[in-house]
Parts: structure tokens; sequence; C-alpha cells
């Protein structure tokens, strides 16, 4: 795998446009303090490049450090060394949130807002004037759906309307950067459509946009380029195809019939021997009586010939075989998996 | 608008839309409507009532003589006592025998008020030696019929002429209250002035601070608690913070923003009651409006304890309980604070100094006397200093260089007119300041003189002197160990064939009592509230009483009379107390709500005056010398020198040292002893006033716990409940207020107007910049 890492991390050099975003060497520990828990590393030297007009979508398990990450780069929280910048500015100063929004992942909204009052609001504290709110609050009302209740108080939202307010709120000042923290979390197929829409018309316009979401769907649907963040590093950037590429294993599912209890371990172990790979690198499922798919991860060309001849060796009626193409997931999957085994 | 502007006003909206809030603006609009209908009506002091009576063993006494002696049955006091009710008249006839019987105030009261309406007692041939008021003789002039409220006024007016002595002077004026245009029962027997200082200084104040300060705070801080641990929730906390906002000003404008709920809450009851006060009392009292920004200020105090809590634990029950405790601390260290001034430092102040030679001689608030050891730089004590003790020292008078005279009254604060007679006491340096009795006092005396060779004791609202070597040759012939203990009511003479009851009754009026001859001439009182200056070689005296300042000089041919020379009406309150002070020919009269008066001190005539600040009043006067003006102390705590300028008085900067307690003028050395704080001693050239010397006395145990312990705890410890203070002065625009200590003094206790302010503003910036620091630095 450390081929795999250091490929990745020079993808990280050729990364095209100005930088709106750049984090170099980034780390944080939360120190325990006297009653407390031990220090937590939450990122531990976290480089990162994002230009103009890019959807760069940052990936990474539960505890990964992404929040963490978001919160240095809005400023809420103080990096313990490295630096970060937005547009050339510190992060953390007031001029590098000037040009920012933000969409956090559990919004809180004052109840005795309504959807109006509230952009208001969060535009005033965006430092633009009555005019500009009133104006820009149409349109984002349209944008986003609120029109018809933009003078109902939110307490009455479903969450759907609460998220599709917070993303408005967050556009409000007509940021250049745009830092979406789980934007679709709760919606239905339909908002979350709409969502990506916006991202889109968004990315169509040059804003750029720094998107944090679990649905790695949605991520390969609209981000430019995606950076893998595990353990407080960062493992691997660059757009979905450059970082599936690089994966040193190819995929084969095979459909077979075989008359013997085939997914037995111990027969996938015998395989696995005989091609000489890792007996991990084989998946079987039994779709019916006799009937299996087989997943086998191979590195060479010969592997999956010796697997062939083993199979039919073994009276196993192979019906159909497929290359498969590498998924996000699967990377994400590699690439956590890899460094979880690493992990102290 | 600026950002943070918007997170004011954000509060406001917060606010407006919370439940507490409107339940809390219905409760104020109750209460205001409540007091809406109160309003007042003007109308004359007809009827009795107990406070009216000063001197009610003397009531007592001329009325039980009225009713045993045949002599007085055609004099008022005989008159009177035959219209009384039968149980009243039986009770007063066992006194007139020598029984000790308890008569309440109000059923004399009572009994005279029903002589307001059946005048059948008045005789105009009794009446007529009475002294009669220039309002009594107006009323006498209206010819008949006149409206039954004037009758019933006259009425009065015949009954104090009959009963001299008797009564406080009150205002021909009441102020009745009406709720709804129904009149309250009873009735303030005080002019318009005095009912204005009343709702000022007293109602409105206590009303907004109890309100304000303990109310609508508690509820601020019910209420706002959980703003700051519900900004710092991750989804509105990290929204907030990516605004291009500094953390700092943001919770600042959130502080603010939570003010806002008291803001919104006091400004309704404020200007309500401001306009209650305007439109039903006739009060407009502008300064009222001044509370708003006060009662906001002690509310951010506690706000501020209860934000740093929010932001460290981010718990609106934790940043609740934190404010309790915090108010907790504020209100122990106040009471002990409280306790320390009540029990330690004011018993200690020197409320009277007197010069014995070159010793300090000086009677306290704690019913103490004291004297100044130069060696041991100490005050020592003659008599204890007791805080919660009754007695009462009179102010010491030097007879000579080495000798002093006063006496110990027990139970005196509470008693002032008590029929108990102390012995006089006289004190030599030789025997080292230990009292000596000497003859008995006339009864309730208050204070003594020195007037020539005489000693001269004011006792109620008679003056009676004895010569000085009578004073002296007395001491030692008392021998009972008893002696400085009041003898109730002539108790131990109960029985003896010796005392006749008109005797007792005597005594009882506080007549002459073994060698004190009255002075004054017949049918003169000092009515109190009185004022006297006694020249110190026997002169002449001047008086002030009942609006009258009048001159008496030593009768021809006799060493103890007095005759009335001169008599000048003053304007004003009759009821306003007064000092009186004379410098070579000018005489200062310095009376409450009123401009200082300097006049001749032979013709009375007014030759110039002066008006003081509104926010001040005096305390005491001193004559300097010959001329060279008069000493004032005012209610501020400051001493300022008074002189004339031709027409005009003229009030000089304030000299020397704050907290000023009283003054002693030595004339001849053209000096002044100024006591200030407490104890502290300033000698005062009084030709340069220049500071000579200062004297500082060692502390007592427990005055050093104050000092270095009790006071820098109060320093430290924001003093919220003395911000009660500061509404009662904004209210009443005066710096101090005066409580009656006895019968003719006051004490005045300052209003602490800029202390709580000062240590309650360095907390409060001391709390929000930790908070800020601590918002600022730290991550969430």
């Amino acid at each position: 795998m450390s081929q795999l890492h250091e490929s990745l991390h020079s993808e990280m050099q050729n990364q095209s446009g100005a930088a709106v975003l750049d984090v170099q060497g980034l780390t944080k520990r939360y120190s325990g303090g006297v009653f407390k828990r031990n220090p937590i590393e939450a990122l531990r030297g976290v480089d990162l490049k994002a230009g103009l007009g890019e959807v760069f979508g940052i990936l990474g398990p539960n505890g990964a450090g992404k929040t963490t990450l978001i919160k240095v780069l809005l400023g809420v929280v103080k990096p313990t060394s490295g630096s970060a910048h937005l547009f050339g500015q510190s992060v953390g100063s007031v001029e590098a949130r000037r040009r920012v929004g933000y969409l956090p992942e559990s919004l809180r909204i004052d109840r005795h807002h309504t959807a109006r009052s509230a952009l208001a609001y969060y535009g005033r504290l965006s430092g633009m004037t009555s005019v500009a709110i009133a104006k820009r609050t149409e349109e984002l009302l349209d944008l986003v759906g609120l029109s018809g209740r933009d003078r109902e108080p939110v307490s009455r939202f479903s969450k759907g309307m609460y998220q599709r307010l917070g993303l408005a709120q967050a556009l409000m000042h007509d940021p250049d950067l745009l830092i979406l923290d789980e934007p679709t979390d709760g919606l239905d197929p339909v908002g979350r459509n709409g969502v990506r829409r916006v991202i889109e018309t968004l990315r169509e316009q040059g804003k750029t946009i720094f998107l944090n979401s679990h649905i790695l769907q949605e991520v390969e649907l609209v981000c430019t380029r995606v950076a893998i963040l595990a353990r407080g590093k960062i493992r691997g950037v660059g757009t979905v195809d450059e970082l599936t590429q690089h994966l040193s294993s190819e995929t084969y599912r095979i459909n077979l019939e075989s008359a013997e209890q085939f997914d037995r371990a111990d027969n996938l172990q015998s395989i696995a021997q005989q091609i000489g790979i890792d007996h991990d690198s084989l998946l079987c499922r039994k779709r019916a009586e006799g009937i299996f798919e087989l997943h086998a991860s191979l590195s060479e060309r010969s592997q999956l010939d010796s697997l062939v001849d083993c199979l039919r060796e073994s009276k196993n009626s192979i019906q159909h075989l497929e290359k498969q193409r590498p998924s996000l997931e699967d990377l994400f999957m590699k690439l956590v998996e890899d460094h979880g085994d690493r992990a102290e | 608008m600026t950002p943070y502007f918007s997170v004011i006003v954000d509060s406001f909206r917060a606010a407006f839309a919370s439940r507490v809030l409107w339940i809390a603006f219905i409760a104020i609009w109750l209460l205001l409507a409540a007091l809406a209908p109160v309003g007042f009506r003007l109308e004359y002091t007809t009827d009795f009532r107990a406070g009216d009576f000063y001197n009610g063993t003397r009531l007592k006494a001329m009325l039980a003589k009225g009713t045993v002696d045949p002599a007085a049955a055609e004099q008022p006091i005989g008159r009177l006592a035959a219209v009384l009710p039968d149980e009243l008249s039986r009770q007063l006839k066992r006194v007139g025998e020598g029984d000790e019987v308890r008569i309440y105030l109000r059923v004399f009261a009572d009994a005279l008020n029903e002589c307001l309406d059946d005048e059948s007692w008045y005789s105009q041939e009794a009446w007529e030696d009475t002294l009669q008021f220039r309002e009594l003789r107006e009323l006498e002039a209206l010819a008949e019929p006149i409206e039954p409220t004037l009758r019933r006024r006259r009425a009065r007016l015949r009954i104090e002429a009959a009963l001299p002595g008797v009564f406080e002077a009150r205002s021909s004026q009441s102020v009745r209250l009406t709720y709804g245009g129904v009149d309250f029962p009873a009735s303030f027997s005080t002019d318009r002035t005095q009912f204005l200082t009343l709702v000022n200084q007293y109602v409105l104040p206590v009303i907004i601070q109890w309100l304000m300060g303990f109310v609508l705070v508690f509820l601020g801080v019910l209420v706002t608690a959980s703003m700051i641990p519900e900004m710092l929730q991750p989804g509105s906390l990290h929204l907030l913070l990516s605004k291009p906002v500094s953390r700092s000003l943001l919770l600042l404008s959130k502080f603010a923003g939570g003010c806002t709920f008291v803001s919104l809450c006091v400004t309704q009851l404020v200007v309500g009651l401001f306009l209650i006060a305007w439109l039903r009392l006739d009060i407009w009292n502008v300064r009222l409006l001044l509370c708003i920004p006060v009662s906001v200020f002690l509310f951010s105090v506690f706000y501020s304890v209860s934000t740093l809590a929010g932001l460290i634990w981010r718990s609106s029950i934790l940043s609740i309980g934190v404010t309790c405790i915090f108010g907790s601390i504020c209100l122990v260290v106040g009471v002990i604070g409280g306790l320390f001034d009540s029990l330690v430092t004011r018993p200690a102040s020197i409320k009277h100094l007197e010069m014995v030679g070159e010793t300090m001689i000086g009677s306290t608030r704690g019913g103490g006397l004291v004297y100044w050891d130069q060696d041991s730089r100490a005050w020592n004590e003659i008599f204890e200093s007791n805080p919660l003790g009754a007695d009462r020292v009179l102010p010491p008078v030097a007879v000579n260089e080495n000798q002093l005279i006063t006496a110990r009254v027990r139970g005196g604060r509470f008693n002032p007119f008590g029929s108990g007679a102390s012995d006089l006491l006289v004190m030599s340096r030789e025997n080292g300041w230990d009292g000596e009795p000497s003859m008995r006092l006339p009864v309730s005396t208050t204070g003594l003189q020195l007037s020539g060779d005489r000693v001269v004791a004011l006792s109620g609202s008679e003056l009676a002197s004895v010569s000085l070597d009578q004073v002296l040759d007395a001491v030692g012939s008392v021998t009972s160990p008893g002696t400085q203990v009041d003898r109730q009511d002539g108790a131990s003479d109960r029985g003896s064939a010796k005392t006749g009851w008109m005797e007792k009754l005597s005594t009882m009026m506080g007549g002459a009592t073994e060698g004190f001859e009255s002075v004054l001439p017949k049918g003169i009182s000092l009515d109190p509230p009185a004022s006297l200056y006694m020249d110190s070689e026997g002169k002449f005296l001047i008086v002030y009483t009942r609006g009258r300042l009048l001159r008496f000089e030593p009768d021809q041919g006799s060493d103890r009379l007095w005759r009335q020379v001169s008599v000048r009406a003053t304007e004003g309150e009759v009821s306003s107390r007064s000092w009186i002070a004379v410098s070579g020919k000018l005489l200062l009269l310095a009376r409450e709500e009123m401009p200082l008066e300097i006049y001749d001190v032979v013709t009375l005539e007014l030759i110039a005056s002066c008006v003081l600040p509104d926010s001040i009043s005096p305390v005491f006067v001193e004559g300097i010398f010959d001329g060279a003006g008069f000493l004032l102390g005012t209610s501020d705590g400051l001493l300022r020198r008074v002189t004339r300028q031709h027409a005009r008085g003229e009030l000089s900067e304030p000299l020397g040292s704050s907290e000023v307690e009283c003054v002693c003028v030595d004339a001849a050395k053209k000096i002044a002893y100024v006591v200030h704080h407490v104890d502290q001693v300033d000698v005062i050239n009084l030709n340069s006033f220049e500071l000579i010397e200062r004297q500082t006395p060692q502390l007592s145990g427990w005055r050093l716990v104050e000092k270095y312990l009790i006071s820098p705890a109060r320093f430290v410890t924001p003093q919220t409940g003395e911000l009660g203070e500061t509404i009662e002065a904004i209210v009443s625009g005066k710096s101090a207020m005066t409580v009656l200590d006895g019968p003719s003094a006051g004490e005045v206790i300052r209003y602490k107007l800029f202390r709580p302010i000062v240590s309650c503003t360095c907390f409060t910036i001391v709390v929000l910049v930790s908070s800020c620091l601590y918002f600022s630095r730290r991550d969430f």
C-alpha cells in the first residue's frame, strides 16, 4: 500500500487553479486537561489545497478528523501547528471568514425566527446592507423553495425545510467558498437532488465548495476532487478516477454452479493457496442452491488464469465472468482498512 | 446596522417571543393599574394622633393636674380635663393621687379628638393667658359661622395652646391619600414639601428597589440564563463563529442583548411609576427615570456572572446556581459589612466633641463617652459604647479647664421623654474622668449648656437652670451607687410623706427639680423641632421654635429668669428641623429644605440668605468667631464655611476631610477640631483653614478586623445591595437621609452613591473581560 500512498500524495502537488483553501502540515491536538482523558490528536499533518471553482469532497470514517478540519478552516478551533489559509488569509481572521458560507451539520436557528428574519439576521452578521439583504432573500427563498413559507416560524419547519434554510443562509452573502457539512443529511431523495442541483449551479458560477458527506455516491456525483481522511491524516487526494486507477488489484465477479458447498471457508482457503493469493482476496456469496457468486481481487492476470483452471479442475461450471471497475467505496474501504491495520 | 447591533436587536426579538416576558409585562401592568387610582388631597390638620404627642408624660401630668387641682378648674387644662371621658378622668385622678397609671397616647388622642367637635370646654377668658400663634389668632379673628373644618382646626390649636410643650409642631395642612376618589382612613400630618420628601425618599425608592432590585433581577437571571448555553450549542455556535465577527464583541452583544429583558420590564415599570407620580400625586420627578439604567446595571452585574458560568459549563441550571451563589455571597458580605457598620463602626463614631482644657472628650453614637489619650494615641472609654444598648450620654459640657458635666440616661434612646430623672455627673481630670453624681436633672433632659455661671438643662420643652457652684457643691452629696440610674417616675419616692402630689406632677411636667429653676417666661415652650443657642457668657439666648426666632435676655433683678426681647416670624414649614449658631453679631438659621438665613443677632432682622444645593441639607452649624462666619456640616459629609457678603450668604467649597461627624470650635484659639471618618480629628486653623495636625487613633481589635478584612472583602465583592441606596439617592435627589435619634437629634445616614457603582462596575468589567478572553481563546 505504500506505493498507493506515494502516488496519491504526489497528486496533491498537481492540483490545478488558484488555491482558495491551502492547508499545510496542519495538526490539532486536543489537550486532556487536568481531570480529563489523554490528549487526542485529531489532525496529524494535513496538507490540502483546493482551487477556485472546485467542488472538493472530504471523506473519512467517524473520528477521522473531518469536523476538526472544518472547524479549523472556520476558525472555530485553533490549529496546534501548521498553517491554513483561505483566500490567502490565515484562518481565524475575520477577513478569511468574510468570503465563506457555512452550513453546519446540525443547524440550530432560534425558534423566534421566520425564514425571512433568519436570513436577514445572518445576512447582517455577514456584514450585508439592508438593501442587499432584501434582494438576496427573495432570490434565495426561490432557490431553496421556501418562498411561500418565508413568514412562518422556523419552529414549524420540517427537517428538510430547515436544511434548505441553512443552505440559503450559507449562500446569503454570496460567498466564494462554501463549506457544507452533511448538506443532504435528513433530506428525502427529492431534497437531495435539489441540493445537488444547487451545488452544480454554484460550481458553474465558479464558487468553491468544500463538501463533507458520508454519502459516497453523492460525493462521487458532485465532487471534482476528493480527499480521504483517516485518523487525522490525508490518505488520498484527487479525482475519483485518479484515485481508483491507483488501486493495485482488479476485482472479478465469477458466477458458477457447484455441486459442493463451494462457499466453505476451507474450500476458499485451498483455492487461494493454489493460486498464491491471500485468502481474504476471495469473497463468496451463495445466490441459490448450487449457484455461487465469487469476488476475487487479483493483482496479476496469471492469477485469473490459475483461478479459472482451479475452478474447472474442481468440476465447477463457470456461467459468467466479469471484470469490475473499482468504486470510490472500494478505494475508501481499502484506504481506511489499510490504515486501520496499522493503527496504533 | 452593524453585525453586533443586529445581535442586540435579535435579543429584543427573542425577548418579545418569550412567554415569561409577557407574563412579567402583565404583572407590571396589573401593579401599575392597582397603583394608578392612588391620589391625594390637602386638608387642614385637625385630628390628633399618638405620634403628635412630643411629651406624653407632660400631657398626662397636665391633665391630671387639671383633674385634681381645684385651682386649675377654670384654667384651660382644668376645662379640658372636665370634658374628658369618664374612664380617662378616673385614670387621671389616680395619676394625680400619686398612682402609677399607664395611659396609652391613643387614648388621649381619641379623647382630645372628641373635644374638637364640641367646644363647650372653651372659654375666651381661660385662654387669654395662653400663647397663641399667628394661625390661631387669624382663626380667632374670623367671623362666625366658620367652616366646620376650620372650626376643628381652631379647636385643635386651642388645645395645643392649652397644653404647651406637649405637642410636636405640625404642619397646618395634612395630606390625605385617596384611592379611586375614596379617602384613606389616616392622613399624613405633613405639608406638601414633606409629602414630596416622603414619596421621593422612601416610597418610590422602596418600590423600585424591591421590584427591580430583587424581583426583576431574579426573574431576569432565570430567563436569560439559557441564552449563552443555547448560543454554545454546536449548530448555533459554529454558524455564528463562521461569520466575520469578533468573538469578544459577539459575546458582549449577546450580553447586552440579555439585558434587554430586564430593560424592557424596568422601563415600563419606571415610566408607569413616573406617570402615576406625576399625574396622580402631582410629583414631577424626572430623576425617577434614571432608575432604568441603574436597575439594568444592577442586573448586568448578576448577568455577567451568569454569562461566565454559562460559557464554562454550558448549562442553564449551573448558570442560575452559580449566579444565586454569587448573589448569596454578595448578600452575606453586605450583611456582615452592615453588622460591622452598626456594631463596630457606628457605635465608635463621635457625634459630639468638647474640649476640656487640652483634652478632647467625645460622646459616641453607641452611648459612650471617651477621652483622647495623647500618649497612647487612642480614645479611652469613660462610658463604654454599646451598640445594642439604649443608654444615652448627654453631650458633655466643659465647665472649666479640668471639669465637665454630663449625664447618662438609661434607656434614653427609646425613652427620650421618659419620666425618669438622671443625675448630673461631674467629671474631673484629677480623678481620671470618673463621673461623680451631683444634682438630679429635670425629667427628660436632652441637653446641657453653660451660660455664664449657670448650668442650663433643656428638658422636654422647658429650660431650667441652676448655678454652677451648686452643681459642684452637690458632688458627693448623692452617695447612692444607683444614682446614675433613672428614678422612674419618682417611684422611689412613692408614699413619701415629704413628696406631695403637686410636686410630683410638677416634676412629671418637666418642672424644676432639686434646685433647677425654669427660666423661660410663662407660656413659652420649646415645641419640637426646636433649636437654641445660648451665649456662653449668659448674655442672651436665641430660640427657634414653631417657625419663630426668639431672643431672650436675663431679666433685670433676677439671675435666673429670662425675658423675651425680640421675636421674628420666619417663612417656611414649622415642622422642619433646624440648627442655629451665632458668630459675633450674626445669627445663622439653617433648616431642612430651606435656604440658609443670616439674621442680626440683636434685632433678629434678616440680613442675608443663601440657597443650598438640592442634594444637601444641614447637619450642624457652628459659629467660628466674631463675625468670621460659620462652619456648616452638610448631609454629604462635608464641611463648608458660610460667610456673609452684603445681602447674601456665601457657601465655600468643602473644607478638609470628608465624612465629617462633628466640629468643636475653640474661638479663643481660633482653631476647630473636626471629627471625621468615625473618630479621627483634624485640627484646623480658622484663619487660614489649613490643617494643623491630624489625630488618628489606634484601632481596637474589631476595628482592625473591619479595616483589614471586612472592608477589603466589601471592596472586592460588588456591593449590589448598596445600589439600592444609589436608587434612593437618585430618586430623592439627596445625598443622605436623616433618621431621628432622640427627641431633637437626628442621625444622618449618607447614601453610598458612588462606592456601589464603582465596585459593581469594576467587578462587571473584570468578569466580562474574563468571559471574553475565555470565549476568544477557547476551542468550541
